[in-house]
């Protein structure tokens, strides 16, 4: 019987795709990256989450850093900047 | 579903299928099309097309600046056999992708924002006729192969590509239906004026595309003048209604002039810079105009009586010539959030 064979539309198919960091073992003394989307609500959510961070899980120090645009990449130098912290949280969305 | 042999030029992995109706449930299954159908892209089809293009599968035709991707000619092919064009449109296509990764353009924001835009994509030159792209009657609709499926493959390496599966990277809250497919020729025989992609640079007879990320467009209709100050009226009263009731910040916005308006408009002697400088003009709100429409919680936050344009200046409005020969129908074409995403116009190579 004939068949058709039909090619992978995706770009990840060939592995091209970003993959996350593996997670840390223990977030105590660790220095955490804060990175704002620039979004209305982003900085009040990140207040919260350092107190929450240093005082339930020992977080040590956190770099927070704020992007110029909510809709473009963070710039070269803010990343160099987080690139010192052990883990980084990345505000998407609202 | 078995992964078939990777062939010596052509990267992407194979699937074997029953039949072109397997082969679309395949698709279907794995979330690689927009809903529709799709034309089983096997590597006859392909190498068919990158045959036409004289385009190696490995070319890199275009990078995604966030994310990085580097996007080759082969995906590029197979999302436009899929999408249903044929191989004559793929350098019309690749001129689109081209000017969307271009950085003004903000291709990852686009996509990923919940305010769902969509790419629209105006093609100037000969390439229209040798297409046969529609300018006229429903330009805004189906109706032409070219016109769709040429957007339609842009929406597909959108999706299979850069990963803008809704849900996922798209964030879109809503979208709008120029989401599957938003491409129209402009109408440079039936129009005054000068094409659009000349007035952006691209010498006069030269084939290019221009696009833009645009919310839904809005039909307006007048039929009762002859005073290009009134008609231009009507566009600028849409435009600031979009101010007030979507985003009052400005950017690119784009008006479809039909047959009718654009008749009236050469009798006045306006030219497109005319009517650019007029909506430039009229296109104007202060932010107390939004405690009208249910936004007073913000209207106090800056000065209140401030002025905001929807244009920087009067280039921010592209005028697209374009629609049936009759009717007073014209459309307003919102930009997605500002200057976030501005119109890029690329020649097709």
């Amino acid at each position: 019987m004939m068949t058709l064979k039909v090619l992978d539309p995706r770009l990840s198919a060939e592995g091209e795709a970003a993959r996350l960091a593996a997670p840390l073992a223990s977030l105590d003394g660790a220095r955490v990256g804060l990175l704002d989307n620039a979004k209305i609500g982003t900085a009040r959510f990140y207040d919260h989450l350092e107190a929450i961070l240093r005082t339930r899980f020992g977080v040590r120090e956190v770099i927070r850093r704020r992007k110029p645009d909510s809709s473009r990449p963070a710039p070269t130098d803010m990343m160099g900047e987080l690139s010192a912290a052990d883990a980084i949280v990345s505000g998407i969305g609202d | 579903m078995a992964k078939g042999e990777t062939m010596p030029t052509l990267r992407s992995p194979l699937y074997e299928v029953a039949d072109a109706f397997e082969a679309n449930e395949l698709f279907q299954r794995n979330g690689w099309t927009d809903g529709l159908p799709i034309v089983p892209p096997t590597e006859t089809g392909v190498r068919r097309f990158l045959d036409a293009a004289g385009l190696p599968a490995g070319a890199v035709v275009g990078v995604e600046p966030v994310r990085r991707r580097r996007i080759t000619a082969e995906k590029v092919a197979i999302a436009a056999v899929m999408a249903g064009c044929l191989p004559a449109y793929l350098p019309v296509v690749l001129a689109i992708l081209k000017a969307m990764c271009e950085p003004e353009f903000g291709l990852h924001g686009v996509t990923a924002s919940t305010g769902g835009s969509a790419p629209f994509a105006v093609v100037n030159g000969p390439v229209r006729h040798a297409l046969g792209m529609n300018a006229t009657h429903n330009v805004l609709a189906n109706g032409s192969r070219p016109n769709a499926t040429i957007g339609r493959a842009l929406r597909l390496l959108i999706v299979n590509v850069l990963g803008g599966i809704p849900g996922q990277l798209d964030r879109s809250t809503l979208g709008h239906p120029g989401k599957f497919t938003f491409c129209l020729a402009e109408d440079e025989e039936g129009s005054p004026w000068r094409p659009l992609a000349t007035e952006r640079g691209v010498p006069a007879g030269a084939s290019a595309v221009t696009v833009l990320a645009v919310g839904s467009p809005h039909q307006i209709m007048n039929e009762w003048t002859h005073d290009p100050k009134e008609l231009a009226e009507t566009y600028a009263a849409a435009i600031r209604a979009n101010m007030l009731t979507y985003s009052i910040w400005a950017g690119n916005y784009a008006i479809v002039v039909p047959g009718q308006h654009r008749q009236i408009f050469a009798a006045a002697g306006w030219s497109k810079r005319d009517l650019r400088d007029c909506v430039h003009e009229r296109a104007r709100v202060s932010r107390r105009e939004w405690r009208a429409v249910g936004k007073s919680a913000v209207a106090p936050r800056k000065d209140e009586d401030a002025t905001y344009t929807a244009l920087r200046s009067p280039d921010d409005l592209l005028v697209i010539a374009a629609g049936g020969p009759a009717g007073g129908f014209g459309a307003i074409l919102p930009p997605w959030y500002g200057t976030k995403s501005l119109a890029v116009t690329k020649g097709i190579e």
